[in-house]
Parts: C-alpha cells; sequence; structure tokens
C-alpha cells in the first residue's frame, strides 16, 4: 500500500503550482564504530553460492566497503548436509560454495542454517527455501497516452498466479538488457498475489502493480520519466521466494531507501534501522546486521520487437 | 448514585437562595442578532456577575433590591441598565459596535475588565476573534484559523505541508477540534496547506491548552472549540472574496426577521477551472480541487426554546483520471435545542452526526483496479444543563453518548478480471460520559471551579478480536487466537475517572494567580508514522490490545494587566503533562490496509512541561503581542532508542512569535509576523552499508531522533487597503477592502526535513554507491499574493 500511496501523493502535489526546494548538505554525522555485515542470500540457480563479510562504513564514506578475512563460514540443511563456504583468495571478505557438475544449491522445503566464526564469536541465523510460481508470460504493451509515463510508451508486464495457500512471499527482480533494476524504487515484493498480508490475495494473478513493477524507473536529466522500454530491448523476470521475515526486512529496506524527495517526504517514514536475522549467539557480544536468505527461483525472458 | 448527588447538590443551593430573585436573558449584537459569547453581565453593588455562554445566555440570581447592571463586551459600546428587582425579570440585550473604522484606537480596555484574562478563572486558554485572525498576513492570502493559532503560545507544527497542530508537545491526534459540537477528524484542505473552517462562517473560536472544563473530553492535549456564525437575523448580506487559491462566498440574512436567520458559506479552490484548458490531465477527466460548505440555521420557537441546525461539507479531490486518484472530506451536521427550564437552568440539546472518509482508487480498465475507502462515522447525542445558583456558583453537568463506526477498510481489487474483497471487518465503540462542575466564587479574591467526568468506553461486537504474542520490544507480534464475537457484545470495555480542578487567587485588581489539575482521557488514536500528519492516517479505536491513552496535567500561571487603562496584558504560564499509553510503531510498521495492525503498535509512556510567556498589546493604533514557550516533550518505549526518553518529533526548545497589526490612517494599515522556533528532531545514521546491491543507512547507537534540524524562522507582511467608503460624496452601502501579502519575506529555505540517500543513478559492476543527504524545503522562496474581499 505505501508503493500505492507514495507513487500518487508525490505526484498529486508536484502538479500544484507550489514548488519545494531541495537542497545537498554535509551535516556532521555522530561517529560509531564498525560493525559486521553478513550478506548471505543464497538460491537454486546454476552456479557458485557466494556469502560477503563485510564492515559498516561511515555514512558519507563513499568507497567500496571493506571485507572481512579469517571467518569460518558454513551452512547446514535440515537433513543434515554441510555446506563449507571457503574465502576467495581473490576476494577479501567473499566465501564461496560451488556446487558438484550438474546440481545447484538447495532444494524447496528444507530449513537451513548458518554459522559464521569469527575471531571467536559465532554469528548465527536460520532460513528456508519456499516454493515459486512459473512465469507463465511476459506482454509489451504501447501505450500512446499514460498517466505516469510520456506519450507513446511501452511498457512491459509478466504473468503469473501465486500458488495456492497463504502466507507465499516472493521478491521479483526484473533484468533489462542484462542490467538489474535495483535502485530502490525498483525493489518489488508480493505477500501470495498482493502487497501485504492483510491484503489476502491468495491464489490469483498477481496484482497489476506487481505484474507491471518490472518497468524500470528511469529518468531524464530533468527528472522526467522515459519510456521503460523500446523496440530492441529485453527484459528477464525472476521470482525469488522469500521467507516472511525477509519480505518485512526488504520492505523496511524499501521504506527506508526509496525516498522520493519533494513533496513525497510529507508521506515517508522517519529514519530507523532495518531489521536483520542475524544474531550472535552470545546477545551482549559484538553487533552485526545483514541477512540469511535462501530462494528457489523462476525466471522468463522476452525480447520486444523492433 | 451520581444522580442523587447531582440533587442534592442542587437542591441544596436552591434551597438557600429562596428569597432572590433572577435576571436572564441573551446578550447579542444589535446589527445583525448574532449571539456574543462571553460577554460580561456585571452587577456594581454586589461585584458579583455573569457571564454568556455559548449560546449568548446569561443568568444572575441576587436579593430583591435596585441595581445597576453593566453589560460589556470587548469592541462595543458597554450598556448600563437600572433594575429594581422585585421579581424575576428576563433582560434580552443588544449591544452596538464601536465605530466601524479603527475600532481599536476607540476602545479602551476597561470595558472588559470583568472577562478579562486577570479577572476570570480561566487559564491556558486562548481566543482568537475573526477580526484578528483576518489582520494576520496568511499564506497565498488565505485567512486561515488553524494557522493564526500556531502565533500563539504553547502551539507548534512540523512544517508546512503538515496536517494539524501541536498542542503544549501533544502529538495531532490528541486535539479534540469542534465544529459546533461536531467533532473534525481531518482540520485540512490540501494535505496541511490550509484548514476546513471558512472564516466568513465562524463567529469564534477558543483553544483550551489546560484546565479543560469537566463538560468536555476525549483528547489528551486540547480542544479546539470553533463556532460558527448564526447568520444576520435583521437583513440580507453577502460576504466573500477571491484569493489566490479559493474563491468564497456567504449569504445570511432573516428567514423570519428577529425570529430566525441563516448562513451558507461556500469556499472552492479554483486552479483547475483556470488550468483546465492547458492541462491534458484535467481535460481526460483529471480533477485537483478542494471546497467546502458550511451551513447553519437557527429559529427562536418563543423565549424559551431555540433550536439551531448546523452542517459542513467538505472535500479534496486529485483525480488523474476518471479512474484513479485520491479524495477525502469531512461532513458533519448537528441539531441543537436551547431551552430554558427556568431562569436559573438552562438546557442545551444536542445530537450530531460526523465523519471523516477516504478514498483510492487506481487502475485502468475494468478487470484490473483497486478500490479503498477508509472511514470513521460517529453519532453524538449530548444534553447539557447550566444551572445558575446564584452570582457565585454555577453548576453544569450533563452527559454524552457517542457511538462510532470505524471502517478501517472497504477495498476491493480486482487483479486480471479476478476479484478479490480485502476489506478489513468494521469496528463499533460506544463512548459514555456523565459530568459534573461547578464554577464557585468564594470570595472576591477566591475562586474555584471543580468538576468530575467519567467516561466508558465499550467495543463492541460484532467482530473479531485477536489475541498477541507477548511483546519482544520493538519487534511485530503475532496472532496466537482469535475470538469472534456477536453483534452488540462487549468485546472490552474501560472506564475512566477524570477530576479536573481550578483555583484563581486574585491578587489586587490588575494580578492574579492560578493553577489547575486535569486528568483527560483518549479512546481513539490516530495512527501515523510518517514524518508529518496526513490525510490518509487511520483512527482507531481502543480496543482489548490498545488501552486508552490518559493524560494528566498541571499548570501554573501568573496574569497580569498593565498600563493605565489596562492596554498591555501579560501572562506567564508553567505546565506539566505526564501521558500513559502513548502508540509508537515497530521499525518497519504496516499500518494501511493490515488486519493485525495491533501486533505493530508499540505503548509507552511521555512526559510534557514548559513555560509559556506572553505579552499582548490590546489598544492602541499597534497592537498585537509577543508569544515565547520554553518546552520539551518526550516518549518512553520499550524497544525504541534502547528504551530510554527520546525527543518527539513536534518537539521544539524554543518557540518565539511576534504578530504586531499597525493602522496607518482609515483607509491603510499593515500587519506582521514572525516565528523563530527550534529545529524539530530527526534521526540521522552513523553509518552505511550495502545489503542486495542497496545503500542501508545505519544508526549505530540505534537512537532516534539524535539530531535537530536548523532553527525555522519566517518573517510575513501584509498590507490591507479599505475601499473608498465615500463615492461622489455619497457614503457606498459596500464594504471591500484589498490585502496585499508577503509570506516567507526573506525567502528563507527552512528545512522541513533531511533525508539520506543513494545517487539516483544506475551503477555499473563494483561502483561503490554514492551516499547523499538532502534537505526538503516545503517552501523555499517568498510567496506574495493579493485578495479582494467584499461585504455588501
Amino acid at each position: 500500500m505505501k508503493r500505492y500511496s507514495q507513487i500518487l501523493l508525490a505526484l498529486v502535489v508536484t502538479t500544484l503550482v507550489l514548488s519545494s526546494c531541495e537542497t545537498v548538505i554535509d551535516p556532521n554525522l555522530q561517529k560509531a564504530d564498525p560493525v559486521l555485515v553478513v550478506e548471505a542470500w543464497l538460491n537454486n540457480k546454476p552456479g557458485d553460492q557466494v556469502i560477503n563479510l563485510m564492515k559498516t562504513q561511515p555514512y558519507f564514506d563513499n568507497t567500496t566497503p571493506p571485507g572481512v578475512s579469517g571467518a569460518t563460514v558454513t551452512v547446514q540443511d535440515s537433513e543434515g548436509e554441510v555446506m563449507s563456504f571457503l574465502e576467495d583468495p581473490n576476494k577479501k571478505g567473499t566465501y564461496r560454495w560451488s556446487p558438484l557438475v550438474g546440481k545447484t544449491f538447495g532444494e524447496v522445503g528444507r530449513g537451513y542454517k548458518l554459522t559464521v566464526t569469527l575471531n571467536g564469536e559465532t554469528f548465527e541465523s536460520v532460513s528456508y527455501m519456499g516454493r515459486v510460481p512459473e512465469i507463465d508470460s511476459i506482454t509489451f504493451k504501447f501505450e500512446e497516452k499514460s498517466s505516469f509515463y510520456p506519450k507513446n510508451s511501452y511498457t512491459a508486464e509478466f504473468w503469473s498466479r501465486d500458488l495456492p495457500g497463504m502466507g507465499d512471499t516472493y521478491w521479483i527482480k526484473t533484468t533489462k538488457n542484462d542490467t538489474l533494476l535495483n535502485k530502490p524504487a525498483e525493489i518489488s515484493l508480493a505477500f501470495d498475489a498482493g502487497f501485504s498480508q492483510g491484503g489476502n490475495f491468495d491464489g490469483v494473478t498477481f496484482i497489476p502493480p506487481i505484474r507491471s513493477s518490472i518497468n524500470p524507473n528511469n529518468t531524464d536529466a530533468d527528472g522526467k520519466a522515459l519510456s521503460p522500454y523500446s523496440p530492441g530491448d529485453s527484459v528477464y523476470v525472476e521470482i525469488y521466494s522469500i521467507t516472511n521475515q525477509t519480505f518485512n526486512y526488504l520492505n523496511q529496506v524499501s521504506v527506508q531507501t526509496n525516498r522520493p524527495g519533494g513533496f513525497g517526504e510529507l508521506f515517508s517514514s522517519p529514519l530507523s534501522n532495518v531489521s536483520t536475522n542475524i544474531y550472535n549467539s552470545n546477545p551482549k557480544g559484538s553487533k552485526v546486521v545483514g541477512f540469511f536468505n535462501v530462494a528457489a527461483v523462476s525466471g522468463l525472458g522476452k525480447r520486444l520487437k523492433k | 448514585m451520581k444522580l442523587s448527588f447531582l440533587l442534592l447538590v442542587i437542591t441544596s443551593f436552591a434551597a438557600q437562595a429562596q428569597l432572590k430573585h433572577t435576571i436572564s436573558g441573551y446578550v447579542k449584537d444589535t446589527s445583525n442578532g448574532e449571539a456574543l459569547i462571553g460577554a460580561t453581565v456585571f452587577v456594581k453593588e454586589t461585584g458579583g456577575g455573569s457571564i454568556t455562554n455559548v449560546y449568548g445566555f446569561y443568568s444572575i440570581t441576587v436579593p430583591a433590591a435596585a441595581y445597576t447592571i453593566e453589560i460589556s463586551y470587548v469592541g462595543y459600546e458597554k450598556i448600563v441598565k437600572q433594575v429594581n428587582l422585585e421579581n424575576d425579570i428576563r433582560l434580552d440585550i443588544e449591544l452596538k459596535q464601536e465605530a466601524e473604522q479603527l475600532q481599536e484606537v476607540v476602545v479602551t480596555a476597561e470595558e472588559d475588565e470583568k472577562s478579562d484574562k486577570v479577572q476570570n478563572i480561566e487559564m491556558s486558554t486562548n481566543k482568537l476573534s475573526i477580526a484578528t485572525i483576518k489582520k494576520i498576513p496568511a499564506f497565498l492570502g488565505e485567512v486561515d484559523i488553524v494557522k493564526s493559532l500556531q502565533l500563539l503560545p504553547g502551539i507548534s507544527t512540523v512544517g508546512e505541508g503538515a496536517s494539524g497542530f501541536n498542542v503544549r508537545g501533544g502529538s495531532v491526534g490528541q486535539n479534540l477540534i469542534l465544529l459546533d459540537e461536531a467533532p473534525v477528524y481531518n482540520s485540512s484542505h490540501l494535505l496541511g496547506f490550509f484548514s476546513v473552517f471558512n472564516p466568513d462562517a465562524v463567529k469564534d473560536t477558543k483553544l483550551y491548552k489546560g484546565a479543560i472544563p469537566s463538560r468536555y473530553g476525549g483528547r489528551l492535549s486540547s480542544l479546539l472549540d470553533v463556532r460558527m456564525k448564526e447568520g444576520n437575523i435583521k437583513k440580507f448580506e453577502a460576504t466573500g472574496g477571491v484569493g489566490t487559491i479559493f474563491s468564497r462566498l456567504a449569504i445570511e440574512g432573516p428567514i423570519v426577521k428577529d425570529k430566525g436567520s441563516f448562513i451558507i458559506a461556500a469556499r472552492r479552490s479554483y486552479i483547475d477551472v483556470l488550468a483546465r484548458p492547458f492541462v491534458q490531465l484535467l481535460k481526460d477527466g483529471g480533477a485537483l480541487n478542494f471546497y467546502d460548505l458550511t451551513m447553519k440555521a437557527n429559529y427562536n420557537l418563543n423565549d424559551k426554546n431555540r433550536v439551531y441546525a448546523s452542517g459542513f461539507f467538505g472535500r479534496d479531490n486529485f483525480l488523474f483520471d476518471k479512474n484513479q486518484g485520491f479524495s477525502w472530506g469531512n461532513s458533519t451536521a448537528t441539531l441543537r435545542w436551547n431551552h430554558i427550564f427556568s431562569k436559573r437552568l438552562f438546557a442545551n440539546i444536542t445530537g450530531v452526526y460526523s465523519s471523516y472518509d477516504y478514498k483510492l482508487q487506481f487502475g485502468t480498465d475494468n478487470i484490473n483496479n483497486f478500490k479503498w475507502r477508509s472511514s470513521i462515522s460517529n453519532y453524538i447525542f449530548k444534553p447539557e444543563l447550566s444551572y445558575f445558583i446564584n452570582t457565585n456558583n454555577e453548576v453544569n453537568f450533563g452527559g454524552e453518548v457517542i457511538s462510532y463506526s470505524f471502517q478501517p477498510a472497504n477495498a476491493v481489487g480486482t487483479s486480471n478480471g479476478e476479484a478479490v474483497d480485502v476489506s478489513l471487518a468494521r469496528k463499533y465503540n460506544r463512548e459514555s460520559s456523565l459530568y459534573i462542575g461547578n464554577s464557585q466564587k468564594i470570595s472576591p479574591a477566591f475562586a474555584v471551579e471543580y468538576g468530575m467526568r467519567y467516561s466508558f468506553f465499550q467495543y463492541l461486537g460484532e467482530g473479531s478480536a485477536y489475541r498477541y504474542n507477548d511483546t519482544i520490544p520493538g519487534k511485530r507480534r503475532t496472532p496466537i487466537s482469535e475470538k469472534t464475537y456477536k453483534k452488540g457484545e462487549t468485546i472490552a470495555s474501560y472506564g475512566n475517572w477524570q477530576p479536573r480542578f481550578s483555583v484563581k487567587v486574585q491578587l489586587n485588581e490588575q494580578s492574579s494567580i492560578k493553577s489547575s489539575y486535569n486528568r483527560m482521557v483518549q479512546y481513539l488514536h490516530l495512527i501515523s508514522n510518517t514524518t508529518a500528519s496526513n490525510p490518509l492516517d487511520v483512527w482507531t479505536p481502543t480496543s482489548n490490545n490498545i488501552k486508552p491513552q490518559l493524560a494528566d496535567q498541571m499548570t501554573l500561571g501568573y496574569f497580569k494587566n498593565i498600563g493605565k487603562s489596562n492596554q498591555w496584558e501579560a501572562s506567564v504560564e508553567g505546565y506539566l503533562r505526564y501521558t500513559a499509553n502513548q502508540i509508537d510503531y515497530i521499525d518497519g510498521a504496516d499500518l494501511l490496509i493490515n488486519k493485525y495492525l495491533e501486533g505493530d503498535l508499540l505503548s509507552g509512556k511521555g512526559r510534557a512541561y514548559g513555560m509559556e510567556f506572553y505579552v499582548q498589546r490590546k489598544t492602541g493604533r499597534l497592537t498585537g503581542w509577543v508569544s515565547y514557550t520554553l518546552g520539551k516533550t518526550e516518549l518512553k518505549v520499550d524497544g525504541i532508542n534502547r528504551g530510554d526518553w527520546y525527543p518527539t518529533r513536534y518537539d521544539q526548545r524554543h518557540n518565539f512569535k511576534v504578530a504586531a497589526f499597525y493602522d496607518i490612517n482609515k483607509r491603510w494599515s499593515l500587519s506582521g509576523d514572525f516565528i523563530f522556533t527550534t529545529g524539530t528532531p530527526t534521526t540521522f545514521p552513523t553509518s552505511r552499508y550495502v545489503s542486495q546491491g542497496i545503500l542501508i543507512p545505519y544508526n549505530a547507537n540505534e537512537s532516534r531522533n539524535n539530531v535537530r534540524l536548523s532553527s525555522y524562522n519566517r518573517l510575513d507582511l501584509s498590507v490591507r487597503m479599505e475601499g473608498k467608503q465615500f463615492k461622489r460624496g455619497k457614503a457606498r452601502k459596500n464594504h471591500d477592502y484589498w490585502v496585499f501579502s508577503l509570506y516567507n519575506v526573506y525567502a528563507r529555505k527552512n528545512p522541513f526535513s533531511i533525508y539520506f540517500t543513494q545517487l539516483d543513478k544506475r551503477y555499473v559492476n563494483g561502483d561503490p554507491l554514492q551516499s547523499q543527504a538532502v534537505q526538503l524545503s516545503i517552501i523555499g522562496s517568498i510567496v506574495p499574493s493579493v485578495s479582494y474581499n467584499f461585504k455588501f
């Protein structure tokens, strides 16, 4: 719902004669010690699985986050199988596991436990590989007139139906011409076929705003929306199954990072920390942030004919 | 039990008063018959008297004798009457306004000495006359009641565009706003830029910040009592104006001369009308407008009975096309019956309907759309009685029953032809209250007002109530059981005693000390976790999971009149308020269309304290006031800010305001206001990290509201030019004037918020994300405007 209201209200108010004014500033921030970041997002796609350990940086430090070496990283599934992630000697802080030839990581329905041991401390988390529906098709539409895009735009929509049974949560990721759409405004999540648990859309086709969430949020130099697709463009859509916890986490990420600016700020939430599902086994030990999720993935691609 | 106590009080007073007689009646404006609220009726010989109530009624009971009665009201000529009181007398009085032009120059403050802040027992109240409100330089030239209130001590806002206002460190949802006794749940047009009250239809506004009498209850921090005009009972009159945003027109006149009158006032924004030929969106069925309609009629059945009907309807529409958009609005209807049972027993019986709703609609066609409506509506029945025992005692008692119906979401989504109803069940509640209070003069120097209010709140079926697991501080609670209730069954109920007490000690003619204690209870909660309150905020009732909010407020004040004719009025007030069961939200709370909303709410306690300094110059060519508030307001909620106290979003340490009005000559006058407030608190991150290619701001200290925006300051000026009073030597019948105003004269970019975000661009593989902090000013420039106003 948040998304609906934000899009609308930002639009509503920018149409008004009043004009707001934004300035980039450089405020002094309080100092804080670096905290361990665990980024463990695993899936059943072919290829290596990677877990990254990093440290937080001062907010205005615009360099690549520093990797953390020397940790022992393992993932154990509910059948007792242990997978050891070994640090990549060429990439500090990157821990890798390679499946046997022809195999992939994980199985739908299994639980997973992550254990990271670093400097005598143990950090743990659990996740679960949920099921995921297939994508039936992707369609393009030519829109002569549109409320949100310029005249003569091409928009895309994917068609898929939520699996019957309440409580499935998904993350829809889109790649346009080999570029992953990962601006904060492009985070697309579904609780069953709708936006949230309260939505109650179970077992139906994903609701329209989710179906059309695969359109990139591209603007020109003046901030005007561009046509999402042009003839010749390709699009690849993937649905990742995520746990309900991950769904909440990514929702928070979206709320905290998708700042439309302008009058939209009247409707945005104050800054607060996003959650984490990684815990130090010693509650009094050092802090940790980040997330662990194990996803099953389905995907489909299409090219808009010239 | 209570009733017998009540009867006992009344009969015991009545018994002593048998050899006395009563003078009673209404005080009105001679030009249009409007009842004058708060006019003083003073008996010279006894030194006592009465103040007219909100219907203009007064009653004085004194031993039989000859008396000199003085009737006075600010801005009106005093009337002195000799009365030989041998039996009960009905005395309706009409007062004449002082000379229309430059009235502030002529008036001497002596007139209202008995009703002024020093003499009156009331404290922590602010009254703004419509005449004053109309002089305050206004944003885009639109005279606005709520914005004008913000120039008074103890009242603040988080910034332009935010709905509502904050009183003494309370939240926007803790103000009870009554328009002719009907609660108004959202007082704003265009998010928060304008308020819904049409100044042409409003007679009187009064804000209670503390020492709230027992006849009012239901919100923690304040009561804004807006009374509509009754309409001119003597002749037809039209007032109106053309401004930058609104065009206004009000028509009033007698229904039957001197018996009944009516007023109809309408306003509409007209930007869309002007823009329609140029904007495609508006041609395609889009809309962008807001309007309101205010109506009132009253009829005097006979000496003892008078009836009033009033209504309000307002709406904001923002539609992109025929099928998509957003709209919201309030509607209220009030029926009142004033009945004089006896010369000393005045009754008012009120019936109210009031509702607020918003609608959201999206979708391109019939098989893909989403419609959502949310509303709160209520019916109120409220009998109120005033018993004027003698000049030293006035007892007010009565009751109130409010029946609420909440519709959190009536929503249907259609996805590819399959309709899914995602509505949430309605919630039903009843709030019943009884109150009694007495305003008693113990000696000329010593007066007290004491009362008790009892309210009982029920959460009723039909409906489902959920039980949640125990709170882990700051985490979402999940439902563990559900119980269904039949229609009318009580799901949860709460009862609360609310004592009220005020005392005044008169030090001398020019100064007094007052103090009060007040307990307030609030059963409705405004759910909002955005930076500023907005029209999508949902009201939710107290339930088995949400406890009623409680507040205890103590105040102490010193009031003084200065100058030969008391042309200066000064006061210092301190307040202290402790609140319990304050609502806050878990991080990432889902507040819209969420069946399990209650699991996302946290509960904590609050404290607010402050000092308000106020000096007003009431007469002379230069009038106006200076107000300064030193305040602090904090919350403590498990799971937020490491469980420590943190400042609320609307906490302002310093709040300094000046309003000044200067009459140059009969045609020209100048007005100005200046505001300086400490920046509001906000949360800054300390650190950053990257999760899934997105830059996350992180506060490693887990603090809430740990820094402040830079201060807010603004100067506004306006010039008013009266239209010519004579045309070719003849006096003009019509009265008109122009107002030219400048808002934010020195174009300060006052910060509304600062947000932290990654630079909006596509990051090519491996490029580190770039962070930035952006300061947003809602109004970043000087805003000039002009308006034309008329009356004929």
